[in-house]
């Protein structure tokens, strides 16, 4: 092959030269359509396409007729569609100019699309606006801009096996209210069968302790890092204590994918865990009685974290005008009623709050919690830092609740440069 | 992978009636295999033996139990499964996952597509390579050693490197959420068309002549002359695709998106992280997993005999 | 026919054999075009840019940022330098211990199903090599279930009074478990202090987990099998009598194999090596479909992470980065290997000149073969 140096040279230029003519006939990427963040929306009378990602077939059942309803009567067409991997889906759906017009957006996502162009920042344009939690809305505010409707939110609380409850021969008096207590009764109701307490192993049950504590990996707006706080040191310290107690363990450590299947099997005798879990002990569990209780008050009173996920719209979105009608329409009080009703959550709007806990009495603990639960960081890239937390926590039983929190603290501060 | 490549021609010699040489083709008895031995039975033979077998037949259960453990627990309950995960029958028999799947779930679909994408990529894989491979073997032209030469670069470029930028030229081409993104881009393989040129230049070339004296045209010679005389190495080019595209995973995920397109790999690797039901549901994901791989399963069963009797007489030198 | 007339006829065929051949080579050269070196191009430009997943990637609004992507993961300091370390760190122990056990294993294997005197060697050859047909999603699948907290290993283990680890959930290093047995539970301070890419040295030092060793016995399971069948095609190009007499002679043919059989399976033994290097630095598959990094990013692997990079966290250009370094590492990997083997080569070329028996095509054809399924079981790449 001496000659060969020179064909291969060839062959090189006719790639690049394919590589260049390729990007320039560029049908699918059609360059700077304009974004429409301030003023004017995008309006067509082309169909609306709304990706969820779905916990089951409850969830897109009920999507699928609120949406054919607004359909029916607004005349514009709409499909949904269950996303098998919603992240993966959206990002192709964007690259590809070509994504759903609606579609479901965690806390988490929010800057990066924000930050890319992605989004339609269309909060300021609701006219329900005002009736979202505060709360959630900064969790989709982004550089000041209320990017997206709060689909709905959840809440962690403590849930209780009452059967166990009561064969360790404890009482209603008996729900934990302080740190001490909930070391004392997880003591109580760990036998050789179950555990007192089973969690997920991860910030987003481990950190419920840091709000009670006063604490939380970063302030409101994510615009600060507060990892290493002595708030946040001492809930982790709290938390490996109970670990090593021996009352606490996490759910993957019995055996359990998260804690609801830790709690439904009869693992563990509590669990922390949103309202979700509901909907697993209805169709899994049917057997297991249980109570949910406020989460015990830390050093700095009441504290919970709280999860939410927004209607994303599209900026390449060609029909952005219908897609905030339609988005109006979801978080209606009576479309959030019906959602509920169908596969759990709890409302993102305070005049649908009395409904809901008339309609969930023993659910109650979940929505008081909007006024004093916090959010988890929405910084871009936050997401990794805390996986990277995560898989600190998983041997936090072994590990120093500081340097742990240092090394947490500094990769959120480089998030912030 | 380019080392296969480069001792590989010079290993490929003249014998046109062995096999293409597939992995299970080698199961095949050797004419050269040497034939039981005479030598006299002792005690230390016998006893050597049934170590040999003993040891044998350990590790075949070391590989063969989980896949019997894995059909028993398709017919388990939840509840059996995670109390007596080894046991091979089932403490009472249950359908309720194998139910599940074809009923209430995506899975029939995903068959669907399964099969159609592997359809076509065998299709094309087993044309195309052989084309090209008859091209490289037989037919000289200018350019030739460069095709080859870039042939086998190609064959280095791991595929995981191509995620990313497939997704981009998938999407450029405006095929990004269809069959076409799917599928085209798997049509050809460069292992493929590097087996084929091996097996046809170990055919003798006579035929062809022959064929082209009495005026046959090139496409003539190689559809019905050459590529009939190359079944054993089709066949190994028709596993190789099918079980490559059945089993294929990264390829679907980077080209689609819309749940109508999704592939059983795909899938079953989103019912394996749980997006389909919360909980462990063992069972369910068993039954998935083993009734995906019956098919390939079956096409190895199937052509494991075949080559083995087709080992004779493709030719006459 | 006379010499003349027949040269005349065949340069006519000849002309027309470079339009066929073209016209042949066509399907292949666009198909691989497009979606092999085209997308290699683009690729190395993303892995330049800024571009952020949205539109095109050569639309004005993307800028060349140099080796920006680069540098954030191999001296950002930051947080992708420290989960790229521990990706590579990750693989690099999957590296270090599959490739030499699986082939040890699947030569093992090839040994014992090539005996004569055996009985029932198909049904051998077909149950060894069965993993390697079955797709590795599937094969995730039933790992995940085999390996579980209460599943059938942990099981089995108890029956022995061992109880089992808690497999794919525990993230703590084999070597730092074993060191702990003695009673080293921290590292001395010249290995915790300092750091390579992000990652401690005495996490470098930790072995793969407990999880990424599920995997490494799984790679192993899938992929003995069909590198047994290259070394079984090797073996039967030996000619029998001397594999037969090595091995039946006890501790003599201990000593002819180690001396005869061996050195003559080395060429398989490098093709072996090396498919199984490269195989086994693109793990994705399994951990796309079983664990997703957890627990403790300890089974991220570079392919992974490159996915999620682009594809989750919309790091488009850091995404193709680690591709490229991750192709680098593979080249790297294969050019040693081929230094390595260039001596061998050239002994066995000359050893073939002066030796009768051709080479059987199956082995040639086996290899590329196995070269294809390989690299899809080791890693669950596409071919």
């Amino acid at each position: 092959m001496q000659r060969s140096s020179t064909r291969w040279y060839v062959a090189g230029a006719i790639a690049v030269a394919a590589t260049l003519a390729l990007s320039a006939c560029g049908s699918g990427f059609s360059g700077g359509s304009p974004t429409s963040s301030n003023g004017a929306l995008t309006s067509s009378s082309k169909p609306l396409t709304v990706l969820i990602g779905s916990s089951g077939p409850a969830e897109t059942a009920a999507v699928n007729s609120q949406v054919a309803a607004w359909s029916k009567s607004s005349g514009t067409g709409a499909k949904v569609i269950a996303a098998s991997d919603l992240n993966q889906q959206l990002a192709q759906g964007f690259a590809a100019k070509k994504p759903a017009d609606v579609f479901y957006l965690s806390t988490d996502a929010l800057a990066g699309y924000a930050k890319n162009g992605s989004l339609l920042a269309y909060g300021d344009q609701l006219t329900n606006k005002s009736d979202f939690y505060p709360s959630l809305v900064k969790s989709f505010t982004y550089n000041g801009q209320f990017y997206c409707a709060p689909k709905d939110f959840s809440t962690l609380q403590l849930i209780i096996n009452t059967d166990m409850w009561q064969a360790a021969g404890l009482t209603s008096a008996d729900y934990p209210t302080t740190w001490a207590q909930l070391e004392t009764v997880s003591k109580k109701l760990t036998d050789a069968n179950h555990v007192g307490l089973s969690i997920s192993g991860e910030y987003a049950r481990i950190g419920a302790f840091m709000t009670q504590a006063g604490g939380n990996l970063m302030n409101a707006d994510s615009t600060k890092a507060t990892a290493n706080t002595a708030a946040n040191v001492s809930a982790l310290t709290e938390v490996k204590t109970l670990l090593n107690g021996g009352s606490l363990k996490y759910a993957k450590d019995v055996g359990a994918g998260w804690g609801g299947e830790a709690f439904g099997k009869g693992l563990a005798a509590m669990t922390i865990e949103g309202n979700w879990i509901t909907g697993a002990m209805t169709t899994d569990y049917p057997n297991v009685k249980y109570k949910v209780v406020s989460l015990p008050k830390g050093p700095a009173g009441a504290g919970t974290l709280q999860f939410t996920n927004c209607w994303g719209i599209a900026a390449d979105s060609p029909n952005q005008a219908a897609a905030l009608k339609l988005v109006e329409q979801l978080t209606s009080a009576s479309d959030q009623l019906a959602f509920s009703k169908a596969f759990g959550p709890m409302p993102s709007i305070k005049s649908a709050a009395s409904e809901w806990k008339t309609a969930n009495p023993g659910l109650v603990p979940f929505l008081d919690a909007a006024s004093y639960a916090q959010g988890v960081p929405t910084a871009d890239g936050s997401a990794a830092v805390v996986t990277d937390l995560n898989a600190k926590l998983a041997t936090l039983g072994t590990g120093d609740p500081k340097t742990i929190l240092d090394a947490t603290q500094k990769n959120l501060q480089a998030l912030l440069k | 992978m380019s080392e296969t490549v480069k001792t590989a021609p010079a290993q490929a010699t003249t014998n046109p009636t062995v096999p293409g040489g597939t992995p299970p083709s080698a199961g095949s008895p050797r004419p050269t295999a040497p034939k039981p031995h005479h030598r006299p039975v002792t005690v230390r033979g016998i006893v050597a033996r049934s170590v040999l077998y003993a040891v044998l037949i350990a590790i075949a259960l070391v590989y063969i139990l989980p896949f019997l453990i894995e059909i028993a627990t398709t017919f388990k309950t939840d509840a059996d499964a995670a109390a007596n995960p080894v046991t091979l029958v089932p403490a009472n028999w249950s359908t309720v996952a194998i139910q599940q799947l074809f009923l209430n779930s995506d899975f029939p679909l995903w068959f669907k597509n399964s099969a159609i994408v592997t359809v076509f990529v065998t299709a094309g894989r087993v044309f195309f390579d052989s084309l090209a491979g008859y091209a490289l073997a037989r037919l000289h032209f200018r350019g030739r050693g460069v095709v080859f030469a870039a042939l086998i670069a190609v064959m280095s470029v791991p595929a995981v490197v191509l995620l990313i930028p497939k997704f981009l030229v998938i999407n450029q081409l405006g095929m990004y959420d269809s069959y076409a993104g799917m599928i085209i881009p798997l049509l050809v393989d460069a292992a493929g068309v590097f087996i084929m040129k091996n097996f046809f230049e170990s055919i003798p070339v006579s035929v062809e002549e022959q064929a082209h004296i009495d005026g046959a045209g090139t496409f003539r010679v190689f559809w019905s002359i050459v590529l009939p005389m190359a079944r054993p190495a089709l066949v190994t080019i028709i596993i190789l695709s099918f079980q490559g595209s059945w089993n294929e995973l990264s390829q679907f995920i980077i080209s689609t998106q819309d749940p109508s397109l999704t592939t059983l790999t795909k899938g079953v690797a989103s019912l394996a992280s749980g997006q389909l039901s919360q909980g462990t549901q063992y069972p369910l994901k068993l039954a998935a997993a083993v009734i995906m791989t019956i098919p390939v399963a079956v096409m190895f069963f199937v052509f494991q005999k075949r080559i083995m009797n087709t080992s004779e007489g493709a030719v006459k030198e | 026919m006379s010499t003349l007339t027949s040269r005349s006829r065949r340069s006519g065929f000849r002309r027309g054999e470079a339009a066929s051949g073209w016209l042949f080579t066509a399907p292949t050269i666009v198909i691989i075009g497009l979606f092999v070196v085209i997308p290699v191009f683009m690729a190395l430009w993303v892995s330049f840019s800024d571009w952020g997943g949205r539109g095109s990637p050569f639309a004005s609004t993307v800028n060349f940022v140099g080796a920006k992507n680069y540098s954030t993961l191999l001296a950002g300091g930051g947080l992708d330098e420290q989960n790229f370390g521990t990706a590579l760190r990750n693989n690099a122990w999957y590296v270090v211990l599959v490739v030499p056990i699986q082939t040890a294993v699947s030569l093992i294997l090839a040994i014992l199903v090539n005996r004569a005197i055996l009985r029932g060697r198909g049904f051998f050859r077909t149950a060894f090599y069965f993993p390697s047909v079955t797709s590795s999603v599937a094969i995730t699948v039933l790992w995940l279930f085999l390996f579980g907290t209460t599943g059938a290993v942990n099981k089995v283990l108890s029956w022995v009074g061992i109880h089992g680890p808690n497999w794919f959930n525990d993230p703590n290093g084999v070597l730092h478990n074993i060191l702990s047995v003695v009673g080293v539970k921290t590292g001395p301070a010249v290995l915790t202090g300092n750091t390579f890419l992000g990652v401690s040295w005495w996490d470098w030092l930790a072995g793969p987990s407990v999880a990424m060793s599920a995997f490494i016995l799984m790679a192993i399971f899938t992929t003995s099998g069909t590198f047994m069948l290259l070394f079984v095609a090797a073996l039967q190009n030996l000619g029998g009598d001397v594999t037969e007499a090595a091995m039946m002679d006890g501790a003599n043919g201990w000593q002819r194999f180690w001396r005869v059989t061996l050195p003559q399976l080395r060429p398989t033994m490098f093709t072996v090596l090396t498919l199984g290097l490269i195989g086994c630095w693109q793990v994705f598959d399994q951990i796309y479909t079983g664990t997703q990094g957890a627990p403790g990013n300890t089974t991220l692997t570079p392919a992974y992470l490159s996915y999620t990079a682009a594809f989750s966290n919309q790091n488009w250009g850091q995404g193709a980065a680690i591709a490229f370094i991750l192709f680098v590492i593979i080249v790297v990997f294969t050019i040693f290997q081929r230094w390595v083997l260039r001596d061998r080569a050239v002994s066995k070329r000359r050893m073939r000149l002066y030796r009768v028996p051709p080479a059987d095509p199956r082995i040639a054809a086996a290899s590329a073969a196995a070269a294809s399924d390989s690299t899809e079981k080791t890693s669950g790449g596409a071919s």
